[in-house]
């Protein structure tokens, strides 16, 4: 083990700084406000610092480890030409509140974000600046909630959301001021109108949804619904985090919806960092975007004087909406992100619909292995599909509930067997309304070769003595952790001597 | 785009084994009225080396801040981020994980973040800290809808939150969406002609739910008078103090006198500006907070075999699990920024952050000093600062920060953006990146405003 609060280095063993400007430093500063106690942080030389995060980076698992397939999350490959665009000094080291002329090219950028979302949405105005999925959700409902005040429509307190929607949708709403409206989806996973039509009236704000939805099946009703939604007076929202599945196939502006966030770390490659940096853009259609929090970048024709500065035949400058419900994060959004989205979309630019056919070609030739496999070793009654379905879009679902039932077999026992064989689990316990549910997205940046050994592997754990399996994992860095535990005997930082 | 997708040209080969003939039966479940026509309208797909070279010419025409003396901040600080903590967060098994789901495979960013929490709570005086929020500004506004979870019951005021009336309006504003939905309202304290904390004013907000302020303030002023605010509105009301971190290693952390709840930018600790995201935002509590704050938070606890190992704990406060009844609708956060602060803050260690917080305390004192002595400028307020100080410029801020501009200098930041009712203050910003030289050049250049005003005169 290696732990970071057990090296106590002399004085000064840290990094070395040059001279200051003056020796009147901390003279400056108030007696009453001085530190009596310095943090008791560790100190560390540089070799030891570099060796600690490299034995903790052994302890990780990434998408650069092995495959990743976690449902609902699109763990594709991060191109690495994106990390070093975006520490060039170029957009490492510029500040947001630069005057226009000396941010043409984050400027330039941020148009065409805009514009390529737009496109691929179907909508008539994005804002890059919601920092998280979460966040873009929040920001949209937000933008409803003034465009319905301004309307006096005040009575529109609900958002309406299936059970099967990611907790963020009720969690962004509710924190907005909304009162959350359950419907439950049908027997096979797809939303249900009558249920819908039953709870959408006037009081209905908007419907979130997301579409493939979390089952990874298309919601061939969606006109339907949104119809629906609009007749009772609502909007749509679109919960992008399965767009990975129909860009240039389809999109939220042609299925009827009003409102849509992106989950650029998922769709456009933002690497997901262990929890984050995301990128949350939203979408709107032209009713709505007054209301987006500003500033949005726009262009015109440049000045004489400013052409010279230009970095195209347009002039870049930003623009504050007109009832703008101001900001959602202090600066332009998550700008390191969006560079590297960007970067990742001129590398596909017209083909990202091919993107997308890869990750349901994947997707579906995965499902198919596994049941092939599953046929081959006789272990195919030990589950079934989380819905059924002829074809899945970029992700599915499998219910380990046979395995449960007939050997006593969990989700979550499969998952850690998974990890003894060298793979990152699936999503498991979601969405709920799948008993033992297993979801799984390959992504597009698998070979045939992965997606068919992970096949054999997954269905030989099924295979293995289940007192055995529930022992699993025994390969990793520890062994099944106690969540229970940790919840009891809450240690959440180094107790030092003294606690 | 190739060189992106394994199985480009074994398309038919996959689809043939599923019993499909084309690509287009997987998508036969798409009704065709909701099917694009035709091909997007976007570029053709580029290689690395032309991306690249496009990023070169577009990020190459905005203006980095080394390029040239700078001195703009407003709650970005220009720093320098050690060559180590840049080699190793690019490791992909850190890059390219996710969230820690699965804590067998996820010890190490799970350790690195509950050092990460350790290291934020002994450096803000609290026992409690989480994995990071987005930013400052969110970590702000989530500390008042928490102060208000708290406190509402024993309130006096309840639904009430007080804050600093210097509180840049971006940051008020992010402040208003978070908590216009639970009703919250949000006042102001003022402050007095040195910048200081009026704390006559303060008394109104005692019997409310929280009150917030920044240490240093928004002008960058060291207060004194922060260390008397507990006191004044007493156990009921949240003190919640937004803190520049690296001013810690000189400035008395809150939580010593009475804050309840630290947040603050977190960049200056371990990441570039990047043109204001991806940051990170501090969070951290006492104890009372704990079930109702917002956000990830790694514990300490055991495998089966009893061998210590880390996990993602307090779950049942997250949106996955409690959905509309959640402490905040967070679930990707800035975990990987928050492991470069953590990098920074090691390396460093508390004499490394002291002289580091000394460093940017001599910039700016050399900084006033060089100014002070200008003709035609004056200091906006007599007291200690830490990065940054308003002054008053003969004119016109805009067209002084513009003719700053015409002559090779980013001159600070037009306080009119936030205070409309002076035209002519500029918050000039220094950090440890600031040199002498700097200095020198805004000081002559300034001077050299005054004497064109002058003349025009």
């Amino acid at each position: 083990m290696s732990h970071l609060f057990d090296h106590h280095g002399a004085e000064n063993t840290g990094y070395s700084q040059p001279q200051g400007l003056s020796t009147t430093g901390q003279a400056t500063v108030p007696k009453g406000l001085l530190r009596k106690n310095p943090a008791r942080w560790p100190r560390l030389s540089e070799p030891e610092m570099v060796r600690h995060y490299t034995w903790l980076s052994k302890r990780n698992f990434g998408i650069d480890t092995g495959f990743y397939p976690l449902g609902s999350c699109t763990m594709k490959h991060n191109p690495r030409v994106n990390e070093v665009i975006a520490q060039l000094p170029g957009i490492a080291d510029i500040h947001p509140h630069l005057p226009e002329h000396h941010l043409q090219g984050l400027l330039s950028i941020y148009y065409e974000m805009q514009h390529m979302l737009e496109i691929c949405a179907g909508m008539d105005q994005v804002t890059l600046q919601p920092v998280a999925g979460a966040q873009g959700e929040f920001t949209a409902v937000r933008c409803i909630q003034e465009y319905f005040r301004l309307r006096g429509e005040d009575q529109r307190t609900k958002v309406i959301v299936p059970d099967s929607a990611h907790g963020t949708n009720p969690a962004s709403a509710a924190m907005a001021g909304f009162e959350i409206v359950e419907i439950p989806s049908r027997e096979d996973g797809r939303i249900d109108l009558d249920a819908l039509a039953a709870v959408a009236d006037d009081t209905t704000a908007a419907m979130m949804i997301t579409n493939p939805n979390t089952l990874g099946l298309f919601e061939a009703d969606i006109s339907a619904a949104s119809a629906i939604v609009h007749e009772a007076g609502g909007q749509m929202y679109y919960d992008g985090a399965n767009f990975n599945a129909i860009l240039g196939i389809t999109s939220p502006g042609l299925m009827g919806f009003d409102a849509v966030h992106f989950n650029l770390h998922k769709t456009f490659s933002q690497p997901h960092g262990g929890g984050g940096p995301g990128s949350g853009p939203i979408g709107v259609k032209a009713h709505l975007a007054p209301f987006l929090p500003g500033p949005l970048a726009a262009r015109r024709t440049p000045t004489a004087e400013e052409r010279i500065q230009a970095v195209d035949e347009h002039w870049y400058h930003w623009i504050e909406p007109e009832h703008s419900i101001g900001k959602v994060q202090q600066w332009h959004g998550n700008a390191g992100a969006v560079i590297r989205c960007w970067a990742y979309y001129r590398r596909y630019g017209n083909g990202l619909t091919t993107m997308s056919e890869h990750a349901v070609l994947n997707a579906n030739y995965l499902r198919h292995a596994i049941h092939r496999e599953a046929k081959r070793i006789g272990v195919d009654h030990l589950f079934v599909d989380g819905a059924e379905t002829e074809v899945a879009k970029h992700e599915f679902t499998l219910s380990m509930q046979p395995a449960k039932e007939a050997l006593g077999i969990s989700a979550m026992d499969v998952a850690k067997g998974l990890l003894d064989r060298g793979y990152m689990a699936p999503t498991v316990y979601f969405p709920l309304v799948v008993p033992e549910c297993m979801m799984i997205e390959p992504t597009e940046t698998e070979s045939k070769d992965t997606l068919d050994t992970f096949a054999k592997h997954f269905v030989e754990v099924l295979t293995v003595e289940p007192e055995v399996l529930h022992e699993a994992p025994v390969t990793t860095p520890v062994r099944r952790v106690d969540e229970v535990y940790a919840a009891r005997n809450l240690c959440l930082r180094h107790p030092f001597d003294d606690a | 785009m190739v060189d992106q997708l394994p199985n480009r040209g074994r398309e038919l080969e996959m689809l043939r084994e599923m019993g499909f003939e084309s690509m287009e039966a997987l998508f036969a479940d798409i009704p065709a009225e909701v099917r694009f026509k035709g091909d997007l309208p976007l570029p053709e797909p580029q290689s690395e080396e032309e991306i690249i070279s496009d990023a070169r010419r577009l990020l190459g025409a905005n203006l980095a801040l080394g390029q040239r003396p700078s001195f703009l901040g407003a709650g970005l600080y220009r720093n320098y981020v050690p060559a180590s903590v840049f080699q190793l967060v690019t490791r992909g098994e850190f890059l390219t994980a996710y969230t820690p789901y699965q804590p067998e495979v996820s010890q190490g960013m799970l350790q690195a973040m509950w050092e990460f929490q350790t290291l934020v709570s002994e450096l803000v005086g609290l026992p409690i800290a989480n994995l990071s929020l987005y930013d400052g500004s969110t970590a702000a506004a989530e500390a008042l809808t928490c102060a208000v979870r708290v406190h509402n019951r024993k309130a006096s005021q309840p639904n009430t939150v007080y804050i600093s009336a210097l509180t840049p309006p971006d940051k008020r504003s992010v402040m208003f969406n978070y908590c216009q939905g639970a009703e919250i309202e949000i006042r102001t304290i003022d402050h007095l002609a040195d910048g200081s904390l009026d704390l006559e004013s303060l008394a109104e907000a005692a019997g409310s739910c929280g009150v917030y302020l920044e240490q240093p303030n928004p002008l960058g002023v060291l207060d004194e008078n922060l260390v008397r605010v507990k006191e004044i509105i007493g156990e009921h009301t949240a003190l919640i103090v937004g803190v520049q971190p690296v001013s810690l290693g000189v400035v008395e952390a809150p939580g010593h006198y009475g804050a309840d709840i630290v947040v603050g930018e977190g960049q200056p600790l371990g990441s570039p500006v990047t043109g204001g995201g991806p940051l990170y935002g501090i969070f951290a509590c006492s104890q009372p907070y704990l079930r109702l704050m917002p956000g990830r938070i790694v514990g300490r606890s055991i495998d089966v075999d009893g061998n210590e190992a880390y996990c993602l704990t307090l779950s049942t406060r997250e949106q996955h699990i409690r959905r509309h009844r959640a402490t905040s609708n967070i679930c990707t956060n800035e975990t990987l920024i928050a492991l470069m602060g953590a990098m920074h803050m090691a390396l460093l260690g508390p004499d490394g952050l002291r002289v580091l917080a000394e460093r940017n305390l001599q910039a700016c004192q050399a900084a006033k000093e060089a100014l002070q002595a200008t003709p035609g400028v004056t200091l906006v307020h007599d007291a200690a600062h830490f990065n940054e100080f308003a002054i008053a410029v003969p004119g016109n801020a805009a067209a002084c920060l513009a003719f700053l501009d015409a002559n090779g200098i980013t001159g600070g930041f037009d306080l009119s953006r936030w205070y409309p009712e002076h035209d002519d203050r500029i918050l000039v910003t220094t950090t440890d990146q600031t040199s002498s030289a700097d200095i020198a050049a805004l000081a002559a250049q300034l001077a050299l405003w005054s004497t064109h005003l002058e003349v025009k005169a």
